[in-house]
């Protein structure tokens, strides 16, 4: 096993790799079982299990590493006998089940939790496929004897000159001995003697057939190797070229004298029958099996230009990609966001107001500027296409359309669409949820969807797209769509309902299913569980500062919109002050802002204070009532109103004065605190104080 | 003679390679993660040492060790390489591999394998 | 270094540590918080209030760029407030990840305690409500409240308190 003592570099890299080969394979597997055999991905799969195997075993993942074994067996064989009757359905499920396994054993690992569960019911039903397959397989094909018989029929013949012919002026006798453990300790034995020829003839050796049988490796290891050879060299240059030996234990050199090769040469003529000795160098054959991995790496090659940009990019043989550490990613975001901060803190410093500093804030902006190429540099570095999260969702889909007997096509728009990391990895589970639900209750059974008139096979759109700074992720499913009234009722049942009825949108009733302790399910599946997945799968979102519609129509199918903001961390903003606190509003959501009359304001019919603005009206959302601050500034004309709009209303909200706009690095809250009600996280301030970023979209909708 | 190219497929291998030989005072003077990268890896820093895997996409070990030896007679080369794999270890010995290595390996193994070239 | 060496020169850090609290005084009667968990001690400085929060969470403090809430201890343990001077501190502790500035109204020194003199809580019946006490030092006459440090941070009452409000 590797040293222990710096295991983790080792680990992560284990978990890494293993892991994304995993990914790679699964969809290779769902892929070669659509078209309905495994011959262009079969090299591929091989390849793949042969180094996880490799990798598991260096780690002494023996459960992995015997069933990648297994699997590398199994797929040995298709690849070399290519059996016509495979049922692609079978093996495809096995090798699924192998990869669920290896990818909780490396979760597990990557958790620090010991990875010790047993493979081998698995293994076992692999080996006795394999086994069935080879039995089935026994009469019916040709190619499998011919080519063992090939291998019989390989002849090794002597490159050396004729050991009768007394070249070299020494001859020697030596005796080696390998290290325990060292393995294919024949092919060390070939491998002395050819290095011997080239310093002389060999002449004999013992064990003989250190090619072809199989025990010579263990009467290596019992007894040693033993060879005579003549050489012009002496015996200190002898011993220094046999010492270079890798592996070896034990060397001893015996100067032969005339009478020893005399008795040799007796011992040649007995052995004329047995002549297998050794393979000449010049001359290259190519086994079988290689010409068959030429063929098939050609294949491959065709297959992986074609790939989607997430695979590793082997076809100009030079990477022009490299994997960073995530936390060193981290660290220079944070690093990023401090700079700006820092910066502001210069620029904005109030030792310097009312200076007439001219040069200083050309050389300020200037400073700004670079700062945000910086900024957007870093961020541009942290978003990941969405393809790998995209595609993993095949596998979702082909698993539980099979297990529910329904036919479900997931069509994928715009994987190459990228979102920062942090996102990537809160919205994985998400839409795996919101995916399970449209199969499991949207689209509805073959039966029923061809008497309603519709494609049997249902369609399920995955998309993703820019927007402004925005990114939008849609599920859509041609199913059967919500039932409004049954929400209805039942948010109604749960009093979940705070505005009247006839007032609520069809969007507003659809929402209804986000909100906790919802649920209309009258069974709970075993895919989608209960009610309040939903309302997990909002605060994932939420939690990436994301928002989720819906929208459905019955009988049609149902659509789920949601929206992230690309850059999450640094923003512009406007920043009030309240009192003796300071709140930043995101200056994209900033319509205007003004100073008002008492004039304008008005009230509707619930007492609600309201503002009129170029004849329309809009609700006034006091900051310092809102949040119970104290301040001196409660009277309208006294203050600022900054006009702000989410997606759903526009209003005002009402502040001391105005601060100044800049640019904000947004910080969470410490996660001790549960944020109130609108506020998305906080910022420090160029004059040290701490301000609290506001969330329009939650401060009123 | 501390320099050393790690030619493997599986970046997990190229890092535990790279982690064991550091630790014991070589330097890794590149990586690559097939044969044709070996080789123009090889004529680009020329190493001290090549680890190389057998079983590569696109070009594998034994044709890379041919090609290396091919344009430096001198190169020394130890196949890395799994249990039964033997025809194609005693081919890269012809080719002119030094020795051979067999997965899964302990550090002492590597080496100590290292040390006699 | 072998894994054998490496674990016990671990465990013997941690030995030295413990039994080491850091004191200081909260109306009159003097409170310990290991020493392990304390981050740093500040004087008191300007909180951001932070809206709809319990009251004893005053709000958040600017250190050196990380942001970090404070809750007034006094409060927590359900005594009268003080107004802060310049003997007040904020003790930084810091448990899994999560840090905390805790205000209190001065701090005294680093006492180490012993296992043995360390004595379980009074339970409710006697009339000693303060569930963040784990223990009860006693260092010659003097008697030292020992804080239950995680759950003063990690209590389940406070989360519920704060989803609430």
């Amino acid at each position: 096993m590797v040293d222990n003592t710096n295991h983790e570099p080792m680990v992560e890299m284990f978990v890494f790799e293993t892991s994304q080969l995993m990914d790679e394979l699964e969809e290779t597997l769902i892929n070669s079982e659509k078209e309905s055999g495994f011959t262009s991905t079969i090299d591929e799969i091989f390849r793949i299990m042969h180094t996880v195997k490799g990798s598991a075993a260096m780690m002494m993942y023996d459960n992995i590493s015997s069933l990648a074994h297994s699997i590398e067996d199994l797929f040995f064989y298709l690849r070399e006998e290519q059996p016509d009757n495979v049922d692609a359905s079978t093996v495809t499920d096995m090798v699924l089940d192998g990869v669920d396994f290896i990818k909780n054993e490396v979760s597990k690992i990557q958790n620090s939790i010991e990875s010790d569960d047993s493979a081998d019911e698995l293994i076992e039903k692999i080996n006795e496929f394999l086994k069935s397959l080879k039995e089935q397989n026994l009469n019916g094909n040709t190619k499998e004897t011919s080519k063992t018989k090939t291998e019989d029929k390989q002849q090794y013949y002597i490159i050396s000159k004729g050991a009768s012919e007394n070249t070299g002026n020494y001859r020697y006798e030596a005796h080696l001995k390998f290290t325990d453990g060292c393995e294919m300790e024949n092919i060390r034995a070939f491998s002395v003697i050819h290095d011997l020829k080239e310093i002389g003839d060999v002449l004999y050796f013992y064990p003989e057939n250190v090619i072809e049988d199989e025990k010579a490796s263990k009467i290596i290891r019992n007894e040693g190797f033993k060879i005579e050879f003549q050489t012009d060299l002496n015996l200190e240059e002898v011993r220094d070229r046999l010492n270079h030996t890798l592996f070896l234990d034990k060397l001893e050199v015996y100067i032969k004298n005339d009478d020893f090769i005399e008795q040799f040469q007796n011992r040649e003529t007995l052995k004329e029958k047995n002549e297998i000795i050794l393979e000449d160098s010049e001359v290259e054959e190519k086994t079988p099996s290689e010409n068959q991995d030429i063929v098939d790496k050609k294949e491959l090659l065709d297959k992986t230009t074609k790939k989607s940009p997430v695979s590793k990019n082997i076809t100009s043989g030079k990477q022009s990609v490299i994997s960073v550490n995530i936390a060193k990613l981290d660290s220079l975001m944070d690093l990023v966001g401090e700079l700006v901060i820092s910066v502001a803190m210069v620029t904005q410093n109030p030792e310097l107001k009312g200076l007439p500093l001219d040069n200083f804030y050309k050389a300020a902006r200037q400073l700004n500027k670079i700062t945000n190429e910086l900024q957007d540099v870093v961020m541009s570095i942290r978003m990941v296409p969405l393809a790998a999260t995209f595609h993993k969702m095949n596998r979702i889909v082909r698993d539980m359309s099979k297990k529910l007997n329904k036919s479900v096509e997931l069509k994928i728009i715009g994987e190459e669409t990228e979102v920062d990391k942090n996102i990537i990895e809160r919205i994985s589970d998400p839409l795996i949820h919101l995916i399970r639900n449209s199969i499991d209750h949207g689209i509805e059974e073959i039966e029923e969807r061809e008497k309603k008139g519709k494609d049997p096979i249902g369609k399920l759109v995955l998309e993703a797209k820019n927007a402004g700074g925005d990114v939008w992720i849609i599920i859509k499913d041609d199913g059967r769509g919500l039932d409004k009234d049954k929400i209805l009722s039942k948010a109604r049942e749960n009093g979940l309902i705070e505005k009247a009825e006839e007032e609520l949108t069809d969007k507003e009733i659809y929402s209804f299913i986000f909100k906790p302790g919802f649920s209309t399910k009258e069974n709970i599946s075993e895919f989608s569980g209960r009610g309040v997945g939903m309302d997990i799968v909002m605060k994932n979102i939420e939690t990436v500062g994301g928002t989720a519609y819906v929208d459905s129509k019955l009988d049609e199918g149902t659509t789920i919109s949601i929206k992230f903001p690309l850059t999450l961390a640094i923003i512009d903003g406007i920043t009030v002050k309240v009192g003796d606190s300071r709140y930043t509003i995101p200056t994209i959501s900033i319509k205007e802002s003004f100073k008002v009359k008492n004039e304008a304001i008005v009230e509707d019919e619930n007492g609600n204070e309201m503002i009129m603005v170029r004849g329309e009206a809009y609700p006034i959302l006091r900051l310092h009532k809102y949040y119970k601050i104290n301040t001196e500034i409660t009277d309208i004309n006294d203050g600022i109103v900054v006009m702000v709009e989410n997606d759903f209303r526009t209003y005002c909200i009402f502040a001391d004065a105005l601060l100044g706009e800049q640019q904000v690095v947004v910080k969470a809250l410490p996660k001790y605190i549960e944020s109130a009600k609108g506020i998305a996280g906080c910022t420090l301030l160029g004059d040290g104080n701490i301000s609290l970023i506001l969330d329009i979209s939650k401060l009123m909708n | 003679m501390k320099r050393v190219l790690v030619a493997d497929d599986a970046a997990f291998m190229r890092t535990s390679l790279r982690i064991m030989l550091e630790r014991n005072g070589y330097e890794i003077v590149g990586e690559a993660e097939n044969g044709i990268v070996a080789f123009d890896k090889y004529k680009e820093v020329s190493p001290d040492i090549v680890t190389m895997d057998i079983t590569m996409p696109i070009c594998d070990g034994i044709e890379a060790v041919r090609k290396i030896k091919e344009y430096d007679k001198n190169a020394k080369i130890i196949i890395i390489s799994s249990m039964g794999q033997e025809s194609f270890v005693r081919e890269a010995v012809l080719a002119g591999a030094k020795g051979f290595i067999v997965k899964p390996f302990k550090e002492e193994n590597v080496i100590e394998a290292i040390k006699k070239l | 270094m072998s894994k054998l060496l490496e674990k016990d020169i671990l465990e013997y850090e941690e030995d030295t540590q413990k039994g080491k609290y850091l004191t200081f005084a909260i109306a009159n009667e003097i409170y310990g918080i290991e020493i392990k968990y304390v981050t740093e001690i500040i004087g008191i400085q300007k909180i951001t209030e932070i809206p709809e929060v319990p009251d004893y969470v005053k709000g958040i403090i600017n250190l050196r760029g990380k942001i970090i809430p404070v809750i007034d201890v006094r409060l927590r343990f359900k005594k009268e407030p003080l107004e802060y001077n310049d003997r007040t501190c904020i003790v930084v502790v810091e448990i899994r990840d999560i840090s905390l500035g805790l205000i209190v109204d001065s701090v005294s020194e680093v006492v180490s305690i012993s296992e043995t003199d360390i004595v379980l809580p009074p339970d409710s019946s006697t009339g000693f409500n303060n569930r963040y006490i784990k223990g009860i030092g006693k260092i010659g006459d003097e008697v030292k409240l020992l804080i239950d440090c995680d759950k003063l941070i990690n209590d389940e009452e406070t989360e519920m308190l704060v989803n609430i409000s």
